[in-house]
């Protein structure tokens, strides 16, 4: 373990070979899933999966070339908004493909492997008592729910139809 | 010490680089291995997700016309779970768990390009919504309330960490920051993610579902409230969203989109300069009042 620690963060095309088959593995489950679950065209979701996936690299890459200490999640955000946004000369084309990507085709791959990771963690949960139980299970609807009533609040003020 | 690996915590004097965090944990996994190569993963992934999509979506009536959805990411996560943890599955062990955990770091980022996308796309209706956009995210500060509960259950400074925010990745960077790696403020935040990791993402899609069958609220409200700060939750608590209202996918998918996005840049901020600060005093206040004997065994130092 501690050879990996050790070793500097470095991007080699190695690196970025390992990131593009994993990207790529993701991209085909997600359209298969896409095509089982909601009968997009295969074609079509696969050059859509190809733009987020190319998108998702950019912004990781991004992460660990710029001398910014910014989160990847803002550098995908960002492009992602940008190349969608009305009159920028992607946006149709990117729409168009996207769009053929069920969102919740994505979270279904993403769960399964967030599934199966989060069973590393079982013992450590185990060990812990019913008391953290509860209080993590509040904590978690709290913020929901909190953000959820000062949100409709906001609207109902704004005047802004349900 | 609560975490095995400690992986989520990768130096005790990281200088309030959470970001880093995910950085880490990231290219451990994936840069020095190959991830890619790993097909007993990958396949089971594959075939879990084509097994969730044939069963599709089940609505359970509950009463007249209270339904529970239960969706196909439900069945994935769970039977990713179990196939960890079931005996008999012998090609899903701690290696692919740890090389899932990795992979999910950097699909992370698929999921994000497709919120983005469609907060591009609906730009100008996020305008419309700033002040509701902006001021949900203060909505969080609501884990706050938690505090007289963690007291009365016997938690005594641990309660610090558990209840100032959803206690994920960068929330533990912060309070390790503040308050030391073998703190019982640490001690709190790691509990909290820790069983928040196992049941967050169940949990927060089953809290979600009964909401939007019981809660008249605001599509729109409940779009941006699936924003809590974790992708993987995120990602649960816009399920149910989008099957709750129809037609309305694309506005759902921008404002949960820019919502998250907002918790990851302003969140941590609120969560240094308000929720900490403001856990802290309502404990000092609390806890002489309804404080209980402890329930954590003091530890030796």
């Amino acid at each position: 373990m501690s050879e990996l620690i050790d070793e500097p963060i470095d991007v080699s095309t190695h690196g970025i070979f390992n990131w593009i088959l994993l990207l790529a593995i993701f991209s085909v489950i997600t359209v298969i899933g896409n095509y089982v679950g909601y009968k997009h065209p295969i074609y079509d979701s696969l050059i859509g999966m190809g733009i987020l996936s190319l998108i998702t690299l950019i912004g990781v890459w991004m992460e660990r070339r710029l001398p910014l200490n910014i989160s990847s999640i803002i550098y995908i955000s960002l492009i992602g908004i940008f190349i969608a946004f009305p009159g920028v000369p992607t946006s149709e084309t990117v729409l168009y493909y996207v769009s053929k990507i069920e969102l919740l085709s994505i979270v279904t791959v993403f769960l399964a492997y967030v599934g199966i990771g989060i069973g590393k963690s079982w013992d450590e949960f185990k060990a812990l008592g019913w008391k953290a139980i509860i209080i993590t299970m509040l904590v978690i609807a709290s913020t929901y729910f909190g953000s959820a009533i000062v949100a409709h609040i906001i609207l109902v003020l704004t005047g802004v139809p349900m | 010490m609560l975490c095995g690996e400690c992986v989520l915590i990768p130096n005790k004097d990281n200088d309030g680089q959470v970001e880093h965090i995910y950085r880490e944990k990231t290219d451990k996994r994936i840069l020095r291995k190959n991830p890619w190569r790993d097909y007993r993963l990958h396949g089971t992934v594959l075939i879990l997700v084509i097994i969730a999509e044939l069963i599709g979506t089940q609505k359970i009536p509950l009463t007249g016309d209270v339904a529970i959805t239960i969706m196909p990411l439900i069945y994935t996560i769970v039977l990713g779970l179990v196939f960890y943890l079931a005996k008999p599955i012998t090609w899903i062990q701690r290696k692919q768990a740890r090389i899932a955990e990795g992979a999910m770091m950097l699909f992370i980022g698929v999921l994000i390009a497709k919120l983005a996308v469609s907060s591009g796309q609906s730009i100008s209706l996020i305008f419309d919504m700033g002040p509701a956009l902006i001021l949900q995210e203060l909505g969080h500060l609501a884990t706050i309330l938690i505090l007289p509960v963690a007291l009365l259950l016997g938690f005594k400074e641990e309660a610090i960490g558990m209840t100032n925010s959803i206690g994920r990745e960068p929330n533990v960077a912060v309070v390790v920051d503040k308050y030391g790696f073998n703190s019982p403020e640490s001690r709190g935040v790691f509990a909290i993610f820790i069983i928040g990791t196992v049941i967050g993402t169940i949990f927060i899609s089953f809290l979600v579902t009964f909401s939007l069958s019981f809660l008249p609220l605001h599509p729109y409200a409940f779009a941006m409230a699936s924003g809590v700060g974790s992708a993987s939750m995120n990602a649960a608590a816009i399920g149910p969203t989008l099957a709750a209202f129809p037609g309305l996918e694309s506005q759902i998918e921008a404002f949960a989109g820019f919502s998250n996005l907002l918790s990851f840049c302003v969140g941590i901020y609120i969560v240094i300069f308000v929720a900490l600060p403001l856990t802290e005093r309502m404990y000092k206040w609390l806890e002489p009042k309804i404080g209980k004997d402890s329930v954590v065994k003091k530890e030796d130092e």
